[in-house]
């Protein structure tokens, strides 16, 4: 193969994951953004909406899955620092030899 | 003391010095959209940066010994120095490498004061380059890689550098649109709080990831001229003390903080707020982490420039100043040849006058180039006061130096 078609192949697999992790993360902690708005009910027009406490729940959550993807991303640096590498080919993230 | 002594003593302070402008050029990278926002005051941003850094040179075990073996063929493939340019304590390779990192110091300087962020690792890699070609020929350059992985001048510079800030850039862009979506109705304060906790996790990652990859290269060049002087003999393992000193210089040189490029890039570009800020940020960390992981390496410098954009492209009704990043993209465009140059010029200086003359004489003006080029900054300083005065009031002249 050569260099363009590796660099494309290289390309679209971290425009892939960077995607999922770099916009779908910042996309989840917007819904926890809002689910803690919704449960302070704050609004945009400076209007007092109803209180939701079950936003608290949503927001704690989404919470939770954003701070999963950075542990995954401080796992990542520090198992390349160290001559490892995280694998995912058991779906779950597992920590390996390079 | 030996000239070959000599010459190592002087290559190991040139190289922490590149250090120290890899850590102060690249500290906007991961802070100026923090900075921007007021997510974090600037003296608490490059404290906080200068920290993660310092943890992720120390985090970094694995020995970037082949780092420059990707660009030129000074190497054997386990990292050894190649024999013929072992003779007389390794001075032919000490040289090259001492005239390819003054080209790497002298474009990151001159690009920090023109507030420009370029890459790092690209200025480093060109001035090698360039010296290389001025040693050995074009044959000492590696151009292209085998065929079986991206290697070479091509592969691990040229293409990156077009992939990374428009792969960023759609990241960044999709992240802001889709964050717009969710919070568009809710109260902006309420959002702005929010987001600037969330901007403070991203940034945290593109720092620490920046310490783990770019103090490790420096790490790399210091143990190489080490193992040419035949002061150290392991393939295998970087000096306790070169991983110290290299952790500390890039830390420090992130603390001091690129003001003028921390400018650009977080005022500049866009005017940010804090869910583009989080949405620049967790892109640029995004795709640093999964790049390296998938082995596609990317400029840290031009990923984050190219998140930058985005989140201004994905807002809507936000406007991006294309002028500025026209500047930015010509400047990455003449940072191989421009740092090569000086490497190449710097090599023949070292060269034609030869012993420890030569060495002596290339550092000496690598101090005065550096000096001359802070005290033109003194012109028009920018500082942490500064950093985020509104863009327009500035007068054009004032804003970026002209080339």
């Amino acid at each position: 193969m050569n260099s363009l078609a590796l660099a494309a192949d290289g390309a679209w697999k971290v425009l892939v994951a960077s995607l999922v992790l770099g916009a779908g993360l910042p996309f989840v902690f917007a819904l926890g953004v809002r689910a803690r708005a919704s449960a302070a009910g704050a609004r945009a027009d400076g209007e007092h909406a109803e209180r939701r406490p079950v936003g608290n729940v949503l927001f704690v959550l989404c919470l939770l899955v954003v701070l999963f993807g950075v542990a995954l991303g401080i796992t990542i640096v520090v198992a390349s620092g160290f001559g490892k590498a995280v694998s995912f080919e058991h779906i779950y993230p597992t920590i390996v030899s390079k | 003391m030996t000239t070959a002594t000599l010459v190592l003593v002087l290559v190991v302070v040139v190289a922490l010095a590149f250090d120290f402008t890899n850590g102060f050029h690249d500290t906007g990278n991961a802070m100026a959209t923090s900075i921007a926002t007021g997510a974090l005051r600037p003296k608490v941003a490059v404290g906080l940066s200068a920290v993660l850094n310092l943890v992720g040179a120390f985090l970094s075990v694995e020995v970037a010994l082949t780092v420059t073996n990707a660009v030129i063929n000074i190497q054997d493939s386990k990292g050894a120095p190649k024999a013929d340019l072992m003779a007389d304590g390794g001075y032919a390779l000490l040289v090259i490498i001492l005239a390819g990192l003054v080209g790497g110091i002298v474009w990151n300087v001159l690009t920090w004061l023109l507030g420009l962020p370029s890459s790092s690792s690209h200025a480093l890699f060109g001035g090698l380059i360039g010296s290389a070609i001025a040693a050995l020929g074009l044959s000492g350059v590696k151009w292209t890689g085998d065929g079986t992985k991206l290697d070479g001048v091509i592969g691990k510079v040229i293409l990156p550098a077009f992939a990374s800030p428009v792969i960023a850039g759609v990241v960044a862009a999709v992240g802001t649109w889709l964050i717009f979506r969710v919070v568009g109705h809710i109260a902006k304060e309420f959002a702005d709080q929010g987001f600037r906790w969330g901007q403070i996790g991203s940034a945290s990652l593109v720092s620490l990831a920046h310490g783990t990859n770019d103090a490790q290269k420096t790490m790399g060049v210091i143990t190489l001229a080490l193992i040419a002087a035949g002061q150290w003999t392991d393939t295998t393992a970087v000096p306790l003390w070169v991983k110290f000193t290299c952790a500390v210089a890039i830390a420090a040189g992130t603390y001091v903080g690129g003001w003028r490029v921390i400018r650009t890039l977080g005022k500049g570009l866009i005017e940010i707020s804090p869910p583009q800020g989080m949405a620049a940020e967790g892109a640029s960390a995004a795709v640093i982490l999964s790049s390296s992981h998938l082995g596609f390496a990317l400029s840290t410098t031009q990923v984050a420039t190219g998140s930058i954009l985005g989140a201004g492209v994905g807002k809507p009704g936000a406007t991006v100043r294309w002028g500025i990043a026209g500047r930015m993209v010509i400047a990455w465009l003449i940072t191989l040849p421009a740092a090569g140059l000086v490497g190449a010029v710097m090599w023949y200086l070292g060269h034609v006058l030869g012993g420890a003359l030569g060495p002596i004489v290339v550092v000496l003006i690598l101090i005065a180039l550096t000096g001359y080029m802070w005290m033109r900054s003194r012109r028009q300083p920018i500082t942490a006061a500064n950093v985020n005065d509104e863009w327009e009031a500035m007068p054009e002249t004032k804003r970026l130096e002209r080339v």
